[in-house]
């Protein structure tokens, strides 16, 4: 659940050696145009708040991060792919109102429907400076046709084969990608088996000791229908 | 009776073919009798390293790659003069050194000139 | 045929009698040659048992192979992944009459810890005969060094003749195994059916 309040304070924090949120958002959005950086507070032990990028500034804004001397961020140590289905968010927000008794805050709690979407997510550290970890997220229109975001190998030679694995077992095209093809699976493999609705084959004929979700599959495989 | 000189060449040469052929004789005798071969296409393929083999064993080989060879056989030679200079180092007069230093200066010259005209580039 | 009371007795007597099934079978259970390949962590206990403190050699199972040519057994050493499974079974089918199959660790077997991901092949048996399961994960070196005297236990009780001869010596059992082919969601077939007939379970519920 996302606190409004909770989101600026963390904005304020800052990715080790960097400065804070707040400036990074300043510093990037003035240098290029139309950007509009989302901050995606995360409150949570890890504490590493992200940034969600458009696709269409993405390039440029890996540039600047990697060539402006305020960042330096010269190591692109991780890609990885998340997720994301269609979900029920909680959000509050927060209005102010003026009655007899004087002022006060009502809390409301809004419920809105969030279509699904995939998410690349890229953590970058400086070499030189010795800092880091910054991470940023590009975000996909939705899960099935508009799956696309901006590749960032151009940048971070070291995205290239991430990236390709997360091509691979999420199905985020990278546009820009020198060699987007499978990594792990083979390349006649249709499927994306780390998306959250994979339907694996069914291979469950021998199990000598299901448990959980492994019983209820091999249980079709049993004679007399799993039970005597 | 005497003995030809050369009989004995003659009795080596045929315990040597009898030594060979017995083996495979045997393995033959062995398949017919108990276990018949079961060629296959598989089993037949040129490669075998688990992959699906492509095309003919018999291949063409870029000509640099000979070029590449040639240079390495005559280091290789080189090297083979360059044991026994070593092991002599001790004992040898100036001449000799000389001698073996500008054998080395040539070949050396040799391989710089092969460098820079590309020999070593592969493909 | 001499019985095996008599036979003993004369062997104390240093008169030795033996049959060619036998001697057959001797010879080639202290020869057997591994295929020198291995898949994932197992492969690192095989290379160990390989080495001076276990030292397969001791067993005749020392010269590792690299080519499958040569080579009369191959330990599946490792997590058979469904990318990697029709190379495994190529390999095999490369391999000369007699053949033996080792499956080392739980992966080889069943898939293992990996049992429930979607690119591990659950147990090699689906497509090549396996003839002895070496479990654990990965066994250690004494459980490889176990599992080959006992392949060559089961070496050593093959017959020459006779309907209970070995596979390798029937003339209408194949001697290659279809190799699975890449498909769009899973290896086709899944399984070689003619091969692999898992025990039915009749459970309750």
């Amino acid at each position: 659940m996302r606190d409004p309040e909770k989101s600026s304070e963390l904005e304020e924090t800052a990715p080790p050696g960097l400065p804070s949120f707040q400036e990074i958002r300043r510093i990037l959005e003035e240098r290029v145009e139309g950007l509009r950086l989302e901050f995606i507070p995360n409150p949570a032990a890890p504490d590493q708040s992200s940034f969600c990028v458009p696709t269409e500034f993405a390039l440029e804004t890996a540039r600047i991060l990697r060539d402006d001397p305020r960042f330096a961020l010269d190591f692109c140590s991780n890609v990885t792919g998340v997720d994301w289905l269609d979900q029920t968010v909680e959000e509050t927000i927060l209005h102010r109102e003026t009655t007899d008794e004087g002022e006060r805050t009502i809390k409301e709690i809004v419920r809105r429907r969030r279509p699904g979407f995939l998410e690349a997510v890229y953590h970058l550290y400086s070499m030189r400076a010795r800092r880091g970890p910054l991470v940023i997220r590009q975000r996909t229109a939705n899960r099935i046709d508009r799956v696309r975001v901006a590749s960032l190998t151009p940048i971070w030679r070291s995205a290239e084969f991430q990236e390709r694995e997360v091509y691979d077992l999420f199905g985020v095209r990278f546009e820009g990608h020198p060699d987007l093809r499978r990594i792990l699976m083979w390349d006649e493999f249709k499927d994306y088996p780390m998306r959250k609705d994979y339907v694996e084959p069914d291979d469950y004929e021998y199990e000598p000791t299901p448990q959980g979700e492994a019983a209820a599959k091999a249980r079709r495989h049993y004679p007399y229908g799993g039970a005597r | 009776m005497e003995e030809h000189p050369y009989l004995f060449l003659a009795v080596l040469a045929g315990t040597a073919l009898v030594f060979c052929l017995t083996p495979l004789l045997i393995a033959r005798a062995w398949a017919a009798v108990f276990n018949a071969a079961k060629p296959g296409e598989v089993k037949q393929q040129v490669y075998e390293c688990g992959v699906e083999a492509k095309g003919d064993s018999w291949v063409r080989f870029h000509v640099g790659y000979y070029r590449y060879a040639i240079v390495f056989l005559v280091l290789d030679v080189e090297a083979l003069f360059l044991l026994p200079f070593a092991v002599a180092f001790g004992g040898l007069s100036w001449g000799a050194s000389v001698v073996i230093l500008l054998f080395l200066l040539l070949a050396v010259e040799g391989l710089v000139w092969a460098w820079k005209r590309g020999a070593l580039e592969w493909a | 045929m001499v019985e095996e009371g008599l036979r003993n007795e004369l062997s104390r007597q240093n008169i030795f009698l033996t049959s060619i099934q036998e001697l057959y079978n001797w010879g080639r259970r202290n020869s057997l040659w591994p295929l020198n390949f291995g898949l994932a962590c197992c492969a690192i206990e095989m290379i160990a048992a390989s080495m001076a403190r276990f030292d397969i050699a001791r067993f005749g199972a020392e010269v590792f192979r690299p080519s499958p040519r040569q080579a009369d057994l191959m330990i599946v050493a490792g997590t058979v992944t469904k990318k990697m499974a029709p190379m495994v079974v190529r390999l095999y089918n490369q391999m000369p009459e007699p053949k033996y199959v080792i499956a080392m660790g739980a992966c080889a077997i069943s898939g293992g810890p990996f049992k429930r991901g979607y690119n591990v092949l659950k147990g090699i048996d689906r497509y090549i005969p396996v003839d002895v399961y070496i479990p654990g994960c990965p066994p250690r070196p004494e459980a490889l060094l176990h599992g080959l005297i006992t392949l060559q236990r089961k070496i050593a009780g093959e017959r020459l003749t006779g309907p209970e001869r070995p596979r390798h010596l029937r003339e209408l059992e194949p001697s290659e195994y279809p190799i699975p082919a890449y498909g769009p969601y899973d290896l086709d077939p899944p399984k070689n059916t003619e091969l692999w007939h898992p025990k039915p379970f009749v459970r309750d519920a």
